[in-house]
């Protein structure tokens, strides 16, 4: 612990709603560039770390610091401005909007022009315009989205929607990316252009990442190290071919042999 | 040397981030464009008809405030039944800065680039005052509180006298005069074939403007509040500001469009802007199309133009009283019926209105004469 290389320290996380106690005590850290999974079974408080990670939630007790500065505390926009992008279980894009613009949400807080300067389209406005456009064509040609640049998104096909959002998440040149479980309901071969995705943006980004996914061979194929949570408590964080043989992460899948 | 390019026969062949971002990328949607204008600025000398170019006047005032409406609940996805409130702000702006100060209640008789600005100014600036309190609600409950709005303008536009006169009302004569150019009358042209020139200008300007801002960083945002709220927080999207940004603007836009209502007018009294005009524009941007720029100006027309149209031919309609004696249907139930079946008839059978037919006639002939 303490290493220089600390991007995210979480510390004594607990949450609860009412009595409910979704995560207990929760700490770890995550490193620059590394892509750090979380896995447990249904209700083990994995989403939850999530939504205190970009401040949806807010922990009754404990410290979040990304690049030494608390999260805890501030608005899920602050969170995006220092730097935490994500995507969600049940897709958070803009069903009305096509491709492009729901990828040059992504660049907002990149951008400066206002109502006014908007309204105007004129010097400023249209140059940011065209600069961020560019950024987001990077993305576009990275996720394979040509064809479907300028279609509504709500009438795209769901795996193509988790590429859409993952590429909005990238175009917010993020920090931290958080992944929640971005090949649920796949088929083989959309997990595997998800996979491939996540793999380039490792080598081209070097962009740390925390991935919740139940895809278990996806985990253990990507991710450095794996942290399992049962119950909102924190069980073991390791390896991954270490967590595999661990008698409580499999007493926690599998139940207790009586 | 630059290589001279042919323009673009459609979108899809833009060659740069530039070209993708024309307003108007065709050649052909640049000429339907100028076509358009060119017919709009020959239509008060070629129909010199007072019925139709009042009729037209009416339209194009309400436009302005149906755009703005549409910012804030086509785009911004913001239901609002206070806009009546904010025209009548824009509208007795106008009066009290443009009217000569020898009327009663007296103006302070300032020229045009003063109180048309101000008019747009002033309903803004109330908006965002009363904004951050009526947007911290959602849906059916913001459009309770903004009809409270309503009220409470009715009340102050009644007692205020010095400026409004009161339930008397007041008569609406500003400066029509921009410069060496009076739009009370340009050159041998009858009032209203000169303010026809003044308020679709406005139109125009305005629709430009609003079509900018729906397709910039400002207008995105604000569709990414409508469309999921949660997630554009999580992008960095701050709800407040975008809410309170678009509310103030179509407030602006309601002034705007009050004041050249109250001009078209010629007098207002608290009674003009009450319930039934700010259910007129939710009307206009239903009918019209939700979230389309087009949609404002295409409501305006239809719901404008349809009370008077069935004035003009009620004559062959059946059914229909012609005089107060007469059995039948009386003129004003008429129109509230047609107003009801329309809005009804739109949200069941084509919720994306007007503009959306125009958008699917246009997609089916660029793919003419393939059907698929």
């Amino acid at each position: 612990m303490g290493g220089v290389s600390e991007l995210l320290e979480v510390r004594g996380v607990t949450l609860r709603f009412g009595g409910v106690t979704a995560l207990e005590d929760v700490s770890f850290d995550v490193r620059g560039g590394e892509m750090f999974a979380v896995i447990g079974p249904n209700g083990a408080g994995k989403t939850s770390i999530l939504n205190c990670l970009n401040c949806l939630y807010r922990p009754q007790r404990g410290s979040i610091r990304l690049e030494g500065r608390e999260l805890v505390g501030r608005r899920p926009v602050a969170a995006a401005a220092l730097g935490v992008a994500r995507t969600f279980q049940n897709l958070g894009l803009f069903p009305n909007l096509d491709v492009l613009d729901n990828l040059m949400l992504g660049r907002h807080q990149r951008m400066t022009t206002g109502f006014l300067a908007g309204a105007l389209w004129v010097g400023k406005a249209r140059r940011e315009e065209v600069a961020n456009r560019q950024r987001c064509e990077e993305i576009v040609e990275m996720l394979e989205l040509q064809p479907f640049r300028h279609s509504s998104v709500g009438t795209l096909p769901y795996g193509v929607q988790k590429r859409v959002e993952l590429g909005r998440a990238l175009a917010m040149d993020p920090h931290l990316l958080l992944l929640d479980e971005p090949v649920a309901g796949m088929n083989l071969e959309e997990t595997e252009d998800i996979a491939r995705a996540v793999l380039e943006i490792r080598a081209e980004l070097d962009l740390a990442m925390i991935l919740v996914e139940h895809d278990m061979r996806l985990v253990m194929d990507l991710a450095d190290r794996v942290m399992v949570l049962d119950f909102g408590r924190v069980i073991a964080t390791d390896e991954p071919a270490a967590v595999q043989s661990d008698q409580r992460v499999i007493e926690a899948y599998l139940g207790k042999a009586s | 040397m630059a290589i001279a390019l042919p323009r673009l026969a459609n979108r899809e062949m833009a060659r740069s981030q530039s070209d993708a971002l024309r307003l108007f990328p065709t050649r052909w949607s640049r000429n339907a464009t100028v076509g358009l204008i060119v017919a709009v600025a020959a239509f008060p000398l070629a129909v010199t008809s007072e019925f139709w170019l009042s009729v037209l006047l009416f339209v194009g005032a309400t436009a302005i405030g149906a755009l703005g409406l549409n910012l804030l609940t086509g785009f911004t996805g913001q239901v609002s039944l206070g806009h009546a409130f904010f025209l009548g702000v824009g509208a007795y702006t106008a009066c009290y800065l443009g009217n000569p100060p020898e009327g009663a209640p007296a103006g302070r008789g300032l020229p045009m680039v003063v109180w048309l600005p101000a008019a747009a100014i002033v309903p803004a600036l109330v908006g965002l005052v009363v904004g951050p309190a009526a947007l911290r609600l959602k849906g059916n409950y913001l459009a309770v509180v903004s009809l409270g709005l309503v009220f409470l303008g009715a009340h102050v536009f009644k007692e205020w006298e010095s400026v409004t006169g009161g339930s008397d009302g007041t008569s609406v004569l500003p400066s029509l005069a921009v410069g060496p150019v009076d739009f009370a009358g340009i050159g041998g042209l009858t009032k209203n074939q000169s303010l026809f020139y003044l308020v679709w200008a406005i139109v125009a300007i305005s629709a430009l403007a609003c079509k900018n801002l729906v397709r910039s960083r400002p207008g995105r945002a604000m569709q990414a509040v409508r469309d999921r709220d949660v997630a554009a927080e999580v992008v960095g999207v701050s709800l407040a500001r975008y809410k309170l940004g678009a509310f103030s603007i179509s407030s602006g836009l309601a002034g705007l469009s009050g004041a050249l209502y109250a001009v078209v007018l010629t007098y207002v009294e608290p009674g003009t802007w009450s319930l039934p005009l700010s259910i007129q524009f939710v009307a206009m941007v239903i009918v019209g199309g939700i979230g389309t720029t087009m949609g404002g100006i295409l409501g305006a027309l239809f719901i404008g133009a349809l009370p008077e149209l069935v004035k003009h031919y009620s004559a062959s309609i059946p059914f229909v009283a012609r005089t107060a004696t007469e059995e039948g249907l009386s003129l004003p139930q008429l129109n509230q019926i047609l107003f009801g079946l329309s809005i009804v008839l739109f949200l069941v059978l084509e919720p994306r209105g007007l503009a959306a037919l125009w958008l699917r006639a246009k997609a089916y002939f660029k793919a003419w004469p393939f059907s698929y």
